[in-house]
């Protein structure tokens, strides 16, 4: 029971943590909360499955198909969904516009692609099932891979710096001579990438379902709010305790109470830290 | 007397002309004009499936009659309308049948969501309908007196599903599992409340969220419970497939036992390997399995090959199929032998039939019945064994 808690818990939590940092790249990047987080990392899923298994493309050339699909796809929500809204973010326009487009999203892919779930192909052919399988380390490898790779990114390159500066202040930047919108549209890429990445690991588990998008919007917003927003290391260690607790949650209470049981813990932990764990409080000039 | 024309007498006259004329065009018109039948049918959107299969049922067999003739020169007009599995559209067009194509029955809609909805209005009208929903509210002699049901209905799936496993495969303790929506809630509340009546141990019982990615603590429950045969009542072909590995990874070889969608081909490519999908048995008919030596049943099998070329049954289920073409034979039959196409003929003949031989079974209403469908003709059917629609038997049922 313990190491199926904590192999399916954590391939899960992986999941989540990845959306969450999306969630996260799409903020940085423009100061908006995208609700296209998860949308991304069903197409990531969907796209796998169409590349591969549909089109018999060989899944080493699949697999950076399907992200630049994603990234394209983050590109199209910069340009629709939130340029349009930038000039009014207090009138928080942007939760409207993009969770507009994340519907278009996902009724398309449900037309064209499938209203049933579809399979994932087996990428290794490694493990039968069991805690050992590929469907449940796969995520969690994916995860750690983009966690590194973004902390690489923003600590290490000149165009992470940039990214950070936006994100600090975007008027700022500007002044400077940051191309601040290429900037944004490389950000909403990014997260596209991060998206189509939890959804090609995790496709053997959650399968290609127009549907995984609306519930990975859901949970993969709950280690943003555990970890604070625009905070990666906290969005990834909310999501794998979000996944763990849940999973422990389905042996212990049962699966349709462990959604309960995540939301009460989820309630209580922002009623003690609004800021989220790892958040740090609001400043306010005096 | 005089006979001066007066405004009085003129109109007087005219009406007076108008209705003898109505009245006497009237069996002239009703002798040639065509017969004309709704099919409420869901032709697209996620619940399409069934109806797809209906429908090709349903035009073979207008193109049949039509081609000999009609039904006593009377030619079949189908009036088709997809509601998409949407009941607000399924309302509409059940009005627009009923108002402006007057219609003389409806056969459908096919879902039960739809017919909770259409009923209740086709009563109000007195319209003839038949159709193959299985919630047991839908059928009501006394509130709903032209409705016919010409499928089995949940009661009765529930009796075969149970029967199976307390009597064939001898199991005493069973657990019972559905999906979340409606009516996997409702199939296991009185799924469980059946097997308990019947003296079984109900082990384990619960709702799973089809889009949960692991099933292994709801399988690790029913196995540490002792299960000895897993029933389930859910559409989810992802959440079945997820259930099916979920039992090869712990080795246990329980049977799974329940809906015909643990039937439907996408399990094939759902489950991690083939083999997973043995041990399941879902809920079948007699007259679409073939039996041990791999023969459907004569009266079906004269169908199926007469079909050959025709109807393409690869991609669906025999059942669907057949149930339409029965269904507008019953149309037409209660117009061929009452001479009519009036609503109360059309209700008045079904309501007389015993044992008539359909392609799907035998039907028999009575006014104070119109559950037409024979349980004995529901048995379990191996889920991966499907070929040209038709699944084989469960086994159990073959000596």
């Amino acid at each position: 029971m313990l190491s199926n808690i904590l192999a399916a818990g954590l391939a899960i939590g992986a999941v989540y943590a990845l959306i969450g940092v999306a969630y996260n790249v799409m903020f940085t990047a423009s100061r908006v909360m995208s609700f296209t987080a998860g949308q991304l990392g069903m197409l990531g899923g969907v796209l796998g499955a169409l590349f591969i298994n549909r089109l018999g493309i060989p899944a080493i050339i699949g697999f950076p198909l399907a992200l630049a699909g994603c990234a394209l796809v983050g590109v199209v929500t910069e340009i629709v969904a939130v340029r349009p809204v930038l000039g009014s973010l207090e009138k928080h326009l942007y939760v409207l516009s993009t969770l507009a487009f994340a519907l278009m999203i996902q009724q398309f892919t449900a037309i064209e692609w499938s209203t049933e779930p579809q399979p994932f192909p087996r990428l290794f052919g490694i493990g039968n099932g069991g805690v050992t399988d590929e469907k449940f380390w796969l995520p969690v490898i994916a995860c750690a891979v983009a966690v590194v790779g973004l902390e690489l990114l923003y600590r290490r390159t000149l165009i992470g710096h940039a990214f950070l500066a936006i994100a600090e202040d975007n008027f700022a930047a500007r002044a400077l001579g940051l191309p601040e919108r290429n900037l944004r549209m490389l950000g909403f890429a990014l997260a596209g990438v991060v998206g189509g990445l939890a959804g090609f690991s995790s496709g053997e588990l959650l399968l290609a379902f127009f549907a995984n998008g609306a519930l990975l919007n859901f949970y993969g917003f709950v280690p943003v709010a555990l970890g604070g927003l625009g905070n990666n290391r906290g969005a990834v260690i909310g999501g794998l305790a979000l996944g763990l607790f849940q999973q422990a949650a389905n042996f212990i209470v049962g699966g349709v109470f462990s959604s309960v049981a995540v939301f009460v813990v989820f309630i209580v932990v922002l009623l003690a830290a609004p800021q989220g764990l790892f958040g740090a409080p609001p400043a306010r000039r005096v | 007397m005089t006979l001066a024309l007066t405004r009085r007498r003129f109109t007087r006259g005219g009406l007076a002309l108008g209705l003898a004329s109505g009245t006497i065009a009237r069996p002239a018109v009703a002798a040639s004009e065509p017969i004309r039948v709704g099919w409420l049918a869901a032709l697209t959107g996620p619940s399409s499936t069934p109806a797809i299969g209906f429908d090709r049922g349903v035009r073979y067999a207008v193109a049949q009659i039509n081609a000999a003739g009609g039904v006593k020169g009377r030619m079949i007009e189908l009036v088709t309308r997809d509601t998409q599995g949407d009941p607000t559209k399924a309302v509409n067009a059940t009005q627009e049948m009923i108002s402006r194509e007057k219609v003389h029955a409806i056969w459908g809609p096919t879902n039960s969501g739809e017919s909770l909805a259409v009923t209740p209005i086709m009563a109000r009208f007195k319209m003839p309908n038949i159709h193959p929903c299985v919630v047991d509210s839908l059928i009501d002699p006394v509130k709903y007196p032209n409705a016919f049901r010409m499928a089995p209905s949940n009661g009765q799936w529930d009796d075969a599903v149970r029967n199976y496993c307390l009597n064939i495969v001898k199991a005493t303790k069973v657990a019972v599992v559905g999906d979340t929506t409606g009516y996997g809630t409702s199939a296991v509340g009185a799924s469980v409340a059946a097997f308990k009546k019947d003296g079984a141990n109900v082990v384990y019982q619960a709702q799973i969220d089809a889009t949960q990615p692991d099933v292994m603590p709801d399988m690790l429950r029913m196995k540490n419970g002792g299960a000895q045969a897993i029933v389930v009542w859910s559409v989810s072909a992802s959440m079945e497939a997820r259930l099916f590995d979920a039992r090869a990874t712990l080795n246990w070889d329980v049977p799974f036992v329940g809906h015909p969608a643990m039937g439907t081909g996408e399990i094939k490519g759902l489950v991690a390997k083939p083999e997973n999908w043995e041990k399941v048995y879902i809920i079948g008919y007699k007259s679409c399995s073939f039996d041990a030596s791999g023969k459907l049943p004569a009266r079906t099998q004269a169908f199926v090959d007469s079909i050959q070329g025709k109807i393409e049954l690869a991609d669906t289920s025999l059942w669907w199929v057949v149930s339409g073409v029965d269904a507008i034979n019953l149309v037409t039959k209660a117009v061929a032998e009452t001479g009519s196409s009036e609503a109360a003929d059309i209700i008045g003949y079904w309501n007389t039939l015993k044992d008539y031989p359909g392609l799907f079974g035998d039907f028999t209403y009575t006014p104070q019945q119109h559950n037409g469908y024979p349980t004995s003709e529901v048995v379990m059917s191996k889920a991966n064994s499907s070929r040209m629609g038709a699944f084989e038997l469960a086994p159990g049922y073959n000596s």
